[in-house]
């Protein structure tokens, strides 16, 4: 059976600093609710990948800030339990962040204009995105490549593909699902939990569940 | 010596360097520029040195000018700097004559049939006067703390700076509210250079040897020249508080103050305030000590940089690095390269130093753990490697204004699931 091929690109991003930062709590809301899209977007999924080969209590900036520079924790907690696997756009995830800070500071009215220990600049990226040399065929070809591509592919595959998509899954689950009919794999890679693993964690993990439905017939890497 | 990118891929890996590649790829031709004020000394010219070759080795045609000036230029450039540091200076109309005179002198012979021209620093930023003989975009990259600058010489620069198509900063806390794009440019350091290399211990142990350091205790060290600025008064009393509880030395090392006669009083006051403890080493080292430097820190047991005030401090990167737990004041650029208790501890007192320095030395397993996630952030964050994606990066956004996600689909296969 002649299957669409699986084209893998990688994604590299220049941060863009906005000369915009928060000092306080009410600030960052003011921010929140004015910045581009895009700086959502590199706080809540990007930078992360710098910093990919440790657990973090937070993936997110904003949450990461609201505890360390504001000891603010229940909010923190709050904001930090997001899971990107809810959203499929960034305009309903800057909503669900407005409305948690808005909520708490109805709660604790007293934390509004409380400074930081130091402020939260808000960044931006640039995306460069450029097709790699490697294509998969069939699952075989995708495990190999899978065990050798940079974490970058990986990222912008499985987290990044997420908002572009706009739907709840990840471009690997979507072709093994779509081109391969391989649809209890393609289960098991949206399972993943993002925020428990880091990315080289994720790549053996999504080797492993290929491995298992290969069976005997896994090549070795 | 000439410098491959391929001597990287043992250090990076081979998907870092096939990313760089494929990045290279729609910019090969490209003719860049690169002017600054001087070819050797300093972390410009060690960074640009480093830098050039490789681009070049992409395939993307880079040239490096170095303006010339009499010390009367350079004098005004000093305090240009040091202003930009915040210090008090007033900027007299001789002085912006000096300035401007050279500036337009070196204009004359800057080649400027280029496509992109990038201006490193204050001391040649009137070149941008030279803006309508050329159609190359012009780049700003300030490698300064201009967080609190002086105001008058800053409203000065600022009208140069804003003629430019973009400007580049090492760390978000040294941006300014400008007209023109911004975008974080972090310095890096060189893993295969003297001071960053991998060193044999038997070299290492002469090193120590010979710095008659022995190899029987912790070891603490600050690597910095003697200026108050750094505090090295404030890292012996931490030493002290530290040793109370944990038998350990203290190593002060750092380039000789022979030109500056400040750096010598400094000297004289940390030799007085170590009054004589033979496990406090005191290491005036010359410019040319980088191996000296790289032995030390790699014999370390923690990395301290106590700063008072920093510019980006990247002894702080090379120590982490060599997977060493560095104790960082919060100041410069510090945070910028430590994440509090992952890839380094954050300090803001001589009493939090001491208190750090005898948690890391009784806990080696957390302090192994923070050494390794340095190591990885520095990898990810501060090698050459990394400037050199941020560069190619820069120069895809400049072909590509006014756009947020730039694709490259050289054959136009559809990305994997575009619909």
């Amino acid at each position: 059976m002649e299957v669409n091929p699986f084209y893998f690109y990688t994604s590299s991003n220049l941060v863009e600093l906005t000369g915009e930062k928060a000092n306080t709590l009410s600030e960052l809301l003011a921010l929140l609710k004015r910045c581009s899209g895009s700086a959502i977007f590199y706080h809540v999924f990007q930078s992360y990948r710098e910093r990919h080969f440790a657990i973090e209590k937070y993936h997110s900036d904003f949450a990461q800030w609201i505890s360390t520079s504001l000891d603010e924790e229940v909010l923190a907690e709050r904001l930090g339990s997001l899971d990107v696997r809810d959203f499929t756009s960034i305009r309903s995830l800057r909503e669900s962040m407005i409305q948690i800070v808005e909520d708490h500071l109805q709660t604790y009215p007293q934390c509004e204009g409380r400074p930081g220990k130091t402020p939260f600049f808000f960044c931006q990226s640039i995306s460069v995105v450029t097709p790699t040399k490697h294509i998969a065929r069939n699952l075989e070809n995708f495990h190999q490549i899978i065990g050798q591509i940079g974490i970058r592919s990986i990222h912008y595959h499985l987290i990044e593909a997420r908002l572009r998509l706009g739907i709840h899954t990840n471009d690997f689950s979507y072709w093994l699902r779509t081109s391969l009919e391989k649809e209890k794999l393609a289960q098991r890679i949206e399972a993943v939990d993002l925020y428990l693993h880091n990315l080289e964690e994720i790549r053996r993990m999504i080797l492993q569940s290929i491995q298992e439905e290969l069976g005997s017939s896994c090549p070795s890497i | 010596m000439s410098i491959h990118l391929a001597s990287y891929e043992p250090i990076v890996g081979k998907q870092t360097i096939e990313e760089l590649y494929l990045l290279a790829e729609e910019l090969k031709g490209k003719r860049i520029k690169m002017v600054n004020s001087t070819a050797a000394g300093g972390g410009v010219a060690e960074i640009l040195n480093r830098l050039i070759p490789l681009l070049n080795d992409l395939g993307i045609s880079t040239q490096w000018t170095v303006i010339k000036g009499g010390e009367d230029f350079f004098e005004v450039t000093k305090k240009i700097h040091n202003a930009l540091h915040g210090e008090q200076f007033s900027f007299r109309p001789k002085m912006k004559e000096i300035f401007l005179e050279v500036s337009r002198e070196n204009l004359r012979y800057i080649g400027l049939e280029q496509d992109v021209l990038i201006i490193h620093d204050p001391q040649p930023i009137v070149c941008i006067e030279g803006r309508d003989r050329t159609d190359a975009k012009w780049v700003w990259r300030c490698h300064i703390d201009i967080s609190n600058p002086n105001e008058e010489v800053w409203d000065f620069l600022k009208g140069y700076v804003e003629q430019y198509d973009i400007a580049l900063f090492s760390s978000p806390r040294f941006s300014k509210n400008l007209t023109i794009p911004q975008f974080l440019f972090f310095p890096s350091i060189d893993p295969l250079s003297d001071k960053n290399c991998e060193l044999e211990s038997k070299f290492i142990d002469q090193v120590l040897e010979r710095l008659r350091i022995p190899r029987d205790k912790p070891m603490i060290t600050q690597i910095s020249r003697f200026d108050r600025l750094k505090d090295p008064i404030g890292v012996i009393k931490a030493y002290r508080m530290a040793k109370r509880y944990i038998d350990c030395r203290l190593v002060l090392a750092g380039g000789e103050a022979s030109d500056d006669p400040e750096g010598e009083v400094v000297l004289d006051e940390v030799r007085t305030e170590a009054d004589g403890d033979p496990d406090i080493h005191i290491v005036p080292l010359p410019p040319t000590s980088s191996l000296e430097i790289n032995a030390l820190q790699r014999a370390s047991t923690v990395i301290l940089q106590k700063s008072i005030r920093e510019g980006f401090g990247l002894t702080v990167s090379e120590a982490m690095w060599k997977r060493k737990p560095v104790i960082g004041s919060a100041v410069g650029g510090i945070p910028a390269q430590i994440i509090p208790d992952l890839t380094g501890v954050l300090v803001h007192s001589v009493e939090g130093a001491a208190y750090q320095i005898r948690y890391l030395l009784s806990r080696p397993d957390v302090a192994q753990k923070i050494g390794e996630y340095a190591y990885e952030y520095v990898k990810e964050k501060f090698l050459i490697t990394q400037s050199l994606r941020r560069y190619l990066l820069l120069f895809h956004v400049l072909s590509h204004p006014g756009e947020r996600i730039i694709y490259f689909d050289k054959d136009a296969p559809p990305l994997p699931m575009d619909r």
